[in-house]
């Protein structure tokens, strides 16, 4: 924790770290502010009024003769205090309702869900009331005392924490760690304010600190319309409102420097909050050196996690005799050509290496070679973290921005795919080369129907009417075995099963009668039967038309029964190629051979 | 009809919610301290008068008659009167409902028009030297969200373009004291100037609706600029942009399409920026003096005449139920997977 904080400290942004220091001399000056001006923050001396600011009064003085700088240290204890003791008072007050509420609700009776819904709405009146009219309003109804401005700031920031802690709540109950504790006899309530609670904590405190500077906010303005602190008392917003109407003579001092005091303070509060967050959140990205494949290369694949290659804590299936050193260098040219299959390549990829943009780091993808020749279907399999999503992107020249080709050559056909422009690869995308990528509902995009989606996709690379387009989609439904197709038209992807997902992808991929697809984890998160139907799709849909297929599986048992060649990927290298039948009856690398032991045992 | 179901289903849980809003409102007038007839009738007024006005003004009954005959005033437009100003409170209300409705539709309109296509253009990665310099000159403003008084902004622009570079009017209201006021129709400026055919005065009202309209402008829009970036960001990384490129989609409708991801959870904070903008309305009549129903407002309040504030909140009040309902609508539109029963969160 303490490691981690040091971290965020030092790795923070140069004005980050200014705003820091703004942030503790405002806390510094809530506490002593008033003990250490020059002169008196609130005795009048009108024969001083309104002098600019001088080497006696640094920021000049006010109406009244008040030294502004001297005000202006003692100001901040004013609306600090009321700000955090009223937002203490929103959080211990809304914290519990919204675990309440959130109860209620991840309940399935009918009634328990009623309550949580009509507390939601009952909240929703109270948030309809705006935040500043309302507080103003119980200011001016029950008496400006500082009391009453606690609470009046205290109750509008209120539902803001019973929100977050309901949708926190909401989620988190659902985790496994919560179950347990009400599977070991934990009573609901106190699994929630036990069990859920705490660990709703990070956001809870992130929110207090930008809360804390709304409240400020909120504090000063209503002293500022005079509905807040009365003067003399030294506060921001009163100051600010007591030389406004000096700054159109162009006496600037009395208003500008509360106003720029508070715009500080306030924002101080803000981005406090923002690095609290980075603290406290051990997954938020920092901006170092180590972005390595987890950031794009795949897509969420729920069964198949890509784990970054640096620090692969994937188990190897057999403790690994071979030295790594083994493994780096042995591919080469010779080994790779083995087994390569004859004709005319479709597509031939040569020492292509991919990393991060900038240059730094070991390369992603590293020398990578293999050709594919019409109608081949090659596997390409490994673990999770080798380098196969990222391959799959590249060949698509779709590589995440943080990541870029260093070198190397994509050849389709007769054209190096890295030579040519995005106008260019968009008509090879889908007409020639198509894709499947991995989890199909993911893909789709989520407010679009399937029919839209697959129109457009179509008018993309045709100049045909929305209507023909319709009637081709009709077809292409029924062509990858969808029933009632018309009505999957209207359909949005979250009313499909991840089935009928991947079909809609099947039939988006080989619409244009593609010479080439390029399928990665085309069955990831389907089960084993629909799996297989899937599969089966693609090798009679594209298989039968002459299609060349580029197969990305982990799934080994896929790769034998599918695929003409299996390429071997490790740690972004291709280590072996071979044809499918001769690299399981023979697997010559050592790393081949460990993961064709694990099949066949 | 999934549509239909849904609008019923919000209208129907309105309803109470209004009710809700009411008594709120006159419960907060009934707990008021001192005697709302004697307050009306001054302090020397005998007190027969007062006895005879508190019949009237059924003081007698229970308090929840009191409320129902409240509720049937209101209702009928009555919300009393001032007895600051002894005007009667909803004819001040139509005066000044609009100018402040105009000053928060056109600071939407600016959010609208300018902001919102900034945030979603120097999203992309886009290398084209124009998005790169509205990269640079955006860069910290979404980070102002929050953080910036709106009244202070708007002193800051008085001094600056009105006593410095006397560009822009002053804090003078609506129109300067040589305009004539045209002829009350909408109670918009901008409109009733059009409808007058006063070109000269419109002019004026624009001039004087600027720094206003730019002050909430900027300060409100900043939290929709910075949350319709991050999801603009994260919509052009998702999957479904890269697949849509991966399939060959027009880039135009690839941008498009993960324009409309990034929108839909962005319109839910524009509810919430828009009841922030009728307080910040408040403030900003305030300070440039627009003489709408949130300096209307404060006045009340400071000279504690309680008629005004309580058609004030109602207003208040009513106008966010409607505006989070229109955006809740909106978003049930726009994301298919919102089911008719569940809590907007």
């Amino acid at each position: 924790m303490w490691a981690r904080m040091k971290s965020t400290l030092r790795d923070l942004p140069v004005w980050q770290k200014v705003v820091l220091v703004i942030f503790a001399g405002t806390i510094f000056l809530t506490v002593f502010g008033p003990h250490i001006g020059p002169y008196s923050a609130t005795t009048a001396s009108p024969a001083d009024r309104l002098m600019p600011p001088s080497a006696e009064h640094w920021f000049g003085t006010d109406e009244n003769g008040i030294d502004i700088f001297s005000r202006l240290l003692a100001a901040p204890r004013t609306d600090v205090t009321i700000a955090v003791i009223a937002t203490a008072i929103s959080v211990i007050l809304g914290a519990p309702i919204g675990v309440v509420v959130a109860l209620l609700e991840s309940r399935r009776t009918r009634r328990s869900r009623a309550a949580a819904e009509t507390a939601m709405r009952l909240l929703e009146v109270v948030q309809a009331f705006p935040v500043f009219v309302f507080a103003m309003v119980l200011v001016a109804v029950f008496g400006g005392t500082t009391l009453n401005i606690i609470a009046a700031v205290a109750f509008v920031n209120t539902p803001v924490f019973v929100r977050l802690v309901r949708s926190d709540v909401l989620s988190l109950i659902q985790q496994p760690f919560a179950e347990a504790a009400r599977a070991i006899g934990n009573t609901e309530m106190r699994t929630g304010f036990r069990h859920v609670l705490p660990n709703a904590a990070e956001r809870v405190v992130v929110q207090i600190s930008v809360t804390v500077g709304f409240a400020i906010l909120l504090t000063a303005g209503l002293s500022f319309v005079g509905a807040g602190v009365r003067p003399p008392t030294p506060e921001l917003g009163g100051m600010i409102a007591s030389g406004a109407k000096y700054l159109i003579v162009d006496q600037w001092w009395p208003a500008l420097f509360p106003g720029v005091a508070l715009g500080l303070i306030v924002f101080s509060f803000g981005v406090f909050g923002e690095i609290l967050n980075k603290a406290l959140e051990p997954r938020a990205t920092r901006g170092d050196g180590h972005r390595p494949m987890d950031e794009g290369p795949t897509g969420p694949v729920p069964t198949e996690p890509d784990i970054p290659i640096q620090e692969a804590t994937v188990p190897e299936p057999v403790p690994d005799p071979v030295p790594a050193s083994a493994f780096a260098g042995e591919p080469d040219g010779s080994t790779l050509a083995a087994g390569a299959a004859e004709g005319p390549a479709i597509l031939a990829v040569r020492g292509l290496t991919v990393g991060r943009w900038d240059e730094r780091g070991a390369p992603l993808l590293d020398d990578i070679g293999f050709s594919l020749v019409e109608g081949e279907c090659l596997g390409v399999v490994g673990e999770s973290g080798s380098g196969k999503s990222l391959l799959v992107r590249s060949l698509l020249q779709l590589v995440p921005p943080t990541l870029a080709v260093r070198d190397g050559e994509i050849r389709y056909r007769d054209t190096d795919l890295l030579g040519l422009d995005k106008g260019q690869l968009r008509k090879l995308r889908s007409n020639q080369i198509a894709a499947i990528l991995p989890n199909a509902k993911a893909q789709l995009h989520p407010l679009i129907t399937v029919g839209r989606t697959m129109i457009s996709a179509i008018q993309a690379h045709e100049r045909i009417s929305s209507r023909e387009a319709r009637d081709r989609s009709i077809e292409l439904l029924t062509s990858v075995g969808l029933s009632d197709p018309a009505r999957r038209l209207e359909a949005y992807p979250h009313e499909l099963s991840g089935g009928m997902a991947q079909r809609v992808c099947v039939a988006l991929a080989l619409m244009h009668r593609p010479d080439l697809l390029i399928a990665d984890e085309p069955t990831a998160g389907l089960d084993v039967t629909i799996q297989r139907q899937v599969l089966d799709l693609i090798e009679t849909l594209a298989g039968n038309r002459g299609t060349a297929r580029l197969l990305v599986t982990g799934d080994l048992g896929i790769a034998a029964h599918y695929c003409d060649r299996v390429a071997v990927m490790r740690a972004g290298r291709i280590i072996e190629i071979n044809e499918t039948r001769a690299f399981f009856a023979n697997p010559r690398h050592a790393y081949s051979q460990h993961l064709v032991s694990c099949v066949q045992p | 009809m999934r549509f239909a179901f849904y609008v019923g289903y919000r209208l129907l849980y309105l309803v109470p919610q209004v009710l809700l809003i009411s008594f709120i409102t006159f419960a907060l007038v009934r707990l008021l301290p001192g005697d709302p007839a004697r307050l009306s009738l001054g302090p020397l007024a005998p007190e027969e008068a007062v006895e005879k006005l508190r019949e009237q003004m059924f003081l007698d009954r229970p308090l929840f008659e009191q409320y129902l005959i409240w509720l049937r005033n209101a209702l009928e437009g009555n919300f009393g009167r001032s007895w600051v100003n002894g005007t009667s409170v909803a004819q001040d209300m139509i005066q000044r409902v609009p100018v402040t409705l105009e000053l928060i539709f056109l600071a939407l309109a600016m959010i609208f028009l300018v902001l919102v296509p900034l945030a979603i253009v120097t999203a992309s990665r886009s290398r084209n030297r124009i998005v790169a310099f509205l990269r640079r000159i955006t860069f910290g403003y979404g980070m102002l969200a929050g953080a910036l008084p709106d009244f202070l902004l708007g002193l800051i622009l008085i001094y600056v373009f009105f006593t410095k570079l006397n560009w822009l009017p002053g804090p003078e209201g609506r129109l300067g004291i040589l305009d004539f006021a045209p002829p009350f129709v909408t109670g918009w400026i901008l409109i009733d100037t059009l409808l007058a055919g006063d070109m000269e005065t419109f002019w004026s009202a624009v001039r004087h609706l600027i720094l206003p309209v730019f002050t909430l402008a900027f300060v409100y829009g900043a939290p929709i600029f910075k949350m319709l970036r991050s999801q603009m960001e994260s919509a052009l990384n998702s999957d479904v942009t890269v697949y849509g490129e991966a399939i060959g989609l027009r880039p135009a409708t690839v941008f498009l399409r993960a324009a409309r991801l990034a929108a839909a959870p962005t319109v839910v904070i524009v509810g919430t920026i828009v009841m922030f903008l009728l307080g910040g309305a408040v403030l900003v009549e305030s300070v440039f003096n627009m003489n709408g129903v949130g300096q209307y407002a404060v006045q009340a309040i400071i000279t504690a005449d309680y008629a005004p504030i309580q058609a004030f909140v109602c207003f208040a009040a009513i106008f966010t139920m409607l505006v989070y309902l229109i955006v809740d609508l909106v978003h049930f539109a726009m994301d298919p997977r919102i089911k008719v029963g569940g809590t907007a969160s």
